[in-house]
């Protein structure tokens, strides 16, 4: 594998919609800022906005989309799709540094967003990427729950060895925390890859803490932060920004910076024991979230 | 495994017991601490200022561990929701018995921001 053996390679899962790249971004800056932490984004979602914060931009041109454009992937130069990041994560700025790459993916209905996944890896390897001086982290950003195979590829291919699955206590995001620890354990013997923790990126709903905490301990892992909801991450975002860096000594900096220093810190990566359907709906049940059913009624229209 | 901040080493397991969440906080100075001043809420007609002053509790000690850690010049403070979400949780163990922590403890369960000024 290329990269120093200090090299820590995380992932950021989550389904999607959740905030997987809002929050890992925002967690990155504060790595990068607070910490002095080098970090590589691989974005690894075809909507390619997991560097746009670090970036300023609207979205960087992905490797697949540049290896389009020039014919075939080694036609590609480092310098077009990997780019610095702005303001507090340039490389001339004090401090740790950001550099951004996005995957990309296939057209809307054609070809699988996987082999885009791994054909950007690839070429980031060959490139030397993960041999930039200084690099403390490489963080992949991928959107799903790990039903497609596709997705699991950083996960497969032995890049990603810690992964922070980014949810919530609404249901469908704990299914998808809980689907993605079933594609941790498929691979944690093969490829090593082990889960690191939940970041619970609230949509505050009653009892959200706690049942994203029984989740965690249930599944054998922790609830590493719980990220609250603040109208200011979106004022940051409306001008490409990350929290850290539009407003520092803000309360959602804080928290950011908190989530970063355990991140930062965290020894406990393990070998997930993912629950069953039937007792996450005994979870949600035992913390009100849902109604008990009445057997006789199912399938009962409500006029009925 | 981070409780209050604290971390405890991965061989620890996923639920540290409370006791030795205690002995972290078990040094902390609270000889200077009359009461504990913690500003409910964000908007301004719904911000309420809740007074707590039983200071042989686990919640009064881990408050002011939390208002004093890298704060030199003791101004109010933002407090982090998972760091009092766990300091509520451990006092609903520990101080289960005192009706002014169990009810502090209600109020920081709740989504509602906090600050935290110490006297």
């Amino acid at each position: 594998m290329a990269g120093a053996a200090s090299l820590r390679q995380i992932a950021f899962y989550g389904k999607g919609g959740i905030g997987k790249s809002t929050t890992s971004q925002n967690t990155l800056a504060a790595m990068s800022h607070y910490f002095d932490k080098n970090i590589m984004i691989v974005g690894c979602d075809p909507k390619a906005d997991s560097t746009r914060l670090i970036l300023h931009e609207k979205a960087q041109d992905t490797i697949l989309s540049l290896a389009a454009e020039m014919g075939t992937i080694e036609d590609v130069e480092m310098e077009q799709a990997r780019l610095w990041g702005k303001g507090l994560f340039d490389k001339e700025t004090p401090g740790g540094w950001i550099n951004c790459t996005e995957s990309g993916g296939p057209e809307p209905g054609v070809g699988c967003a996987g082999r885009g996944v791994i054909t950007a890896i690839n070429f980031l390897e060959e490139e030397g990427a993960y041999d930039e001086e200084g690099l403390d982290f490489v963080s992949y950003d991928v959107l799903g729950d790990v039903v497609c195979g596709g997705f699991a590829m950083p996960i497969r291919e032995g890049k990603a060895q810690e992964i922070y699955i980014v949810m919530s206590g609404e249901m469908m995001a704990m299914y998808a925390a809980n689907n993605i620890s079933k594609g941790i354990l498929k691979y944690a013997n093969t490829g090593g890859v082990r889960l690191a923790g939940l970041i619970c990126n609230a949509r505050m709903t009653d009892k959200e803490y706690d049942l994203a905490l029984e989740l965690a301990q249930r599944i054998g892992t922790q609830l590493i932060h719980f990220v609250p909801r603040n109208n200011i991450v979106q004022h940051a975002e409306l001008r490409r920004m990350t929290v850290v860096e539009y407003s520092p000594y803000s309360d959602q900096a804080r928290e950011y910076k908190e989530l970063a220093r355990k991140i930062v810190y965290n020894d406990m990566k393990i070998i997930p024991t993912p629950i069953s359907m039937d007792d996450l709906e005994d979870l949600l049940l035992a913390f009100g979230l849902e109604d008990e059913v009445d057997e006789s009624q199912v399938g009962k229209a409500a006029e009925a | 495994m981070f409780v209050l901040g604290f971390h405890f080493p991965a061989d620890m397991g996923n639920q540290i017991p409370d006791e030795l969440v205690a002995e972290k906080i078990a040094g902390v100075d609270i000889s200077d601490v009359k009461e504990i001043k913690l500003l409910m809420g964000t908007k301004d007609k719904d911000k309420e200022w809740i007074s707590y002053t039983n200071n042989s509790t686990f919640l009064f000690r881990a408050l002011v561990h939390y208002f004093k850690e890298e704060n030199p010049d003791k101004a109010q403070k933002y407090m982090i929701y998972m760091n009092r979400y766990q300091m509520s949780a451990i006092s609903k163990r520990v101080d289960a018995a005192d009706d002014e922590t169990m009810k502090l403890c209600h109020n920081l369960d709740s989504m509602e921001q906090f600050r935290i000024e110490v006297a």
